[in-house]
């Protein structure tokens, strides 16, 4: 069978070697190691300066490395021009050419690889009708909404059948309820071409409702990698317990170690928690990651493992839920969420309440 | 609400001092229009009549329609040729984006800052070396020079405001830089272009001094033969032709006026037409 139409229904597998980039004496991608499979969806997820978006243009090649080299299918492509690499890109804040039409707009990859607008007519309308946009086609990109140029935006970046087909924070410019539709149709475009997918965010929320596999990335390295679920349960280190949703962190001194759990001492209150104390300091200090939403809210004393008082310091209210500030008196503040409609407290300020929570809740980290 | 006649009186002076500033920058230009048709045989205002004998005049005499033919031929090439060079300058030193780019800029600047008479001279003494003195080739060349530098502004001002990233969804979409210029940037900077080659135009059908001192009877251009036509007799033909080039500039900014605003309302009616 031919490249084009295989290829591109089966995806192509990337890889970075030791990638990095130095600006100056900082180190913008710091000896980055990946593998993107095969028609995977991929997110590089990380905060401003992590190195995500420079990643993201060297595969696009309008960044040169300083070191390393990038792979498509094992062919090293490092010192490739950008358009000498068959990716389409998806850039933020869209990138249309404003003084072509629509249909202009995404007949250009195809115009500049000598396909004439007849022949390229099918394929334009197809690329149209993916992403819902047939019947705008004659429009300008001024005449647009900002989701509708973030469709043809995308329409433009697959007509061509690209190998892999890269996302520059695609989203980031649109308002929120737009965001959350996209999120699902941008899942569901992946699943009906089969592209490779590598998708760069700072929006924890987009990584983990749509990627396959997260990188997340800090000052230029590879922090923690994995599916989102993983990443999510079983942060890494306190970086990735905090930037990957919201967490409590209970600084505590080990004490007892038997039956897959142990004991530490946080503030005087005892706790104890599963698994192996890891990453303990030379002066036996244990990090502890706990999400606010693995907290039980009650007005009596729970029969859970760990329970502590305090009282409510803030709240606000989200319709479906209700986010705490407790202060207690051995670990400090700790927030704590609760869906609205089963919430078993008083929401007020200064109401005393218990939170409790089991052993295997709540997660060792590394601090670092 | 009573208003404070401090402020009334402020305003006052405000738009009196800008009515006259108005004043005084437009009503020179508008005296030529009574002063060309006087009936009289020197610049004056009409005495008995409204005559158009000074139109007349420009159109049978051979000598202004010659020296316009000439202005009109010098502008044209050299502002062809000044947008041709000073496009490729900006967009070279846009795309390098360096230090070195920036000194070119700046160096492409040096004929506004030099004085056009040192420029004058200087050219005098060159062009004799090349021998194209008093030709249609050494004024264009002269007039190029001139009028390089405001298409470069102009069109680096386009690029500035030109985002880096349709240049790379070009090429991320497989167009080589030639077809990136060619389909991508060079729409964008049409605007620039435009004023570019409009101040070049200007600058060449307007331009005297070089002009005074590197042609003598090959080539004579609109303004030379206006500045002789002075020192002769004060040819009331002069007060014509301002008016007609009032006329036809007039003509020009209202025409593009009447396309922007256009173009402004079909792009309404295509918004209203598609929310419809």
């Amino acid at each position: 069978m031919p490249e084009g139409s295989t290829g591109a229904r089966s995806g192509h597998a990337l890889s970075l070697r030791n990638l990095s980039k130095v600006y100056g004496s900082l180190a913008a991608v710091d000896g980055v190691d990946l593998d993107v499979p095969r028609g995977s969806f991929l997110t590089l997820l990380g905060p401003s300066g992590s190195g995500k978006t420079t990643i993201l243009m060297s595969i696009a090649g309008f960044v040169e490395p300083s070191g390393g080299s990038i792979l498509l299918d094992d062919t090293d492509i490092t010192r490739f021009p950008p358009d000498k690499r068959n990716f389409g890109m998806v850039f933020q804040g869209y990138a249309l050419f404003p003084h072509m039409t629509v249909a202009d707009n995404i007949w250009f990859p195809l115009k500049v690889r000598g396909v004439s607008k007849a022949d390229a007519s099918a394929k334009i309308k197809n690329a149209l009708e993916l992403v819902q946009m047939g019947h705008l086609a004659e429009r300008y990109p001024s005449q647009l909404s900002g989701g509708q140029q973030q469709r043809v935006a995308l329409a433009r970046a697959i007509v061509f059948e690209p190998d892999l087909l890269l996302l520059d924070e695609p989203l980031s410019a649109l308002d929120k309820k737009l965001r959350a539709d996209l999120q699902w149709e941008l899942k569901s475009l992946h699943q009906r071409l089969g592209t490779t997918f590598i998708y760069v965010t700072h929006d924890q929320e987009e990584a983990l409702s749509m990627s396959d596999t997260i990188i997340i990335l800090r000052d230029g390295k590879i922090e923690q990698q994995g599916v989102p679920g993983e990443l999510y349960e079983k942060p890494a280190t306190r970086f990735v317990a905090d930037f990957l949703g919201k967490s409590n962190f209970l600084e505590g001194t080990v004490g007892e170690v038997k039956d897959g759990a142990f004991t530490y001492v946080c503030g005087g209150q005892p706790l104890v928690q599963a698994g192996a104390a890891k990453h303990t300091k030379m002066s036996g200090q244990v990090l502890i990651a706990l999400r606010p939403e693995k907290i039980a809210l009650t007005t009596e004393r729970p029969a859970a493992t760990n329970a502590v008082s305090g009282q409510i310091t803030a709240f606000n209210y989200y319709g479906s839920a209700y986010h705490f500030q407790v202060k207690t008196e051995a670990l400090g503040d700790l927030i704590a969420t609760t869906p609205a409609w089963t919430c078993a407290i008083e929401p007020s300020i200064g109401n005393t309440i218990w939170l409790g929570w089991e052993p295997d809740a709540s997660v060792v980290v590394r601090d670092r | 609400m009573k208003k404070d006649p401090r402020v009334v009186f402020g305003r006052c002076v405000v738009y009196g001092l800008a009515w006259t500033v108005l004043a005084f920058l437009v009503l020179p230009m508008i005296i030529v229009v009574p002063v060309s048709f006087t009936d009289q045989y020197y610049l004056s205002l009409p005495k008995e009549e409204l005559s158009l004998q000074h139109y007349a005049a420009f159109f049978e005499k051979e000598i202004w329609l010659a020296a316009t033919l000439d202005s009109v031929i010098v502008a044209t090439f050299s502002t062809v040729m000044a947008l041709l060079l000073g496009t490729l300058c900006a967009i070279g030193c846009w795309r390098l984006a360096s230090n070195a780019a920036e000194s070119v800029r700046t160096f492409m600047l040096t004929p506004i800052i030099v004085p056009t008479i040192v420029q004058a001279l200087a050219m005098y003494r060159f062009w004799i070396d090349l021998g194209i003195m008093d030709t249609y080739f050494g004024l264009i060349l002269a007039h190029t020079l001139i009028a390089i530098p405001y298409v470069v502004i102009t069109v680096s001002a386009s690029l500035a405001n030109f985002d880096v990233r349709l240049e790379q969804a070009s090429r991320n979409l497989g167009a080589s830089t030639s077809q990136t210029i060619r389909w991508v940037i060079l729409p964008s900077i049409v605007p620039g272009m435009l004023s570019g080659a409009l101040f070049a135009f200007t600058i060449s059908f307007d331009e005297i001094v070089v002009a005074l001192f590197i042609t003598s009877r090959n080539v004579y251009t609109l303004p030379k033969r206006i500045w002789d036509g002075i020192q002769d007799h004060l040819d009331p033909t002069i007060a014509s032709i301002a008016t007609m080039l009032i006329a036809v500039t007039l003509a020009l900014l209202l025409t593009e006026l009447w396309a922007r605003q256009r173009r402004r309302a079909r792009l309404t009616a295509r918004i209203e037409a598609g929310e419809g």
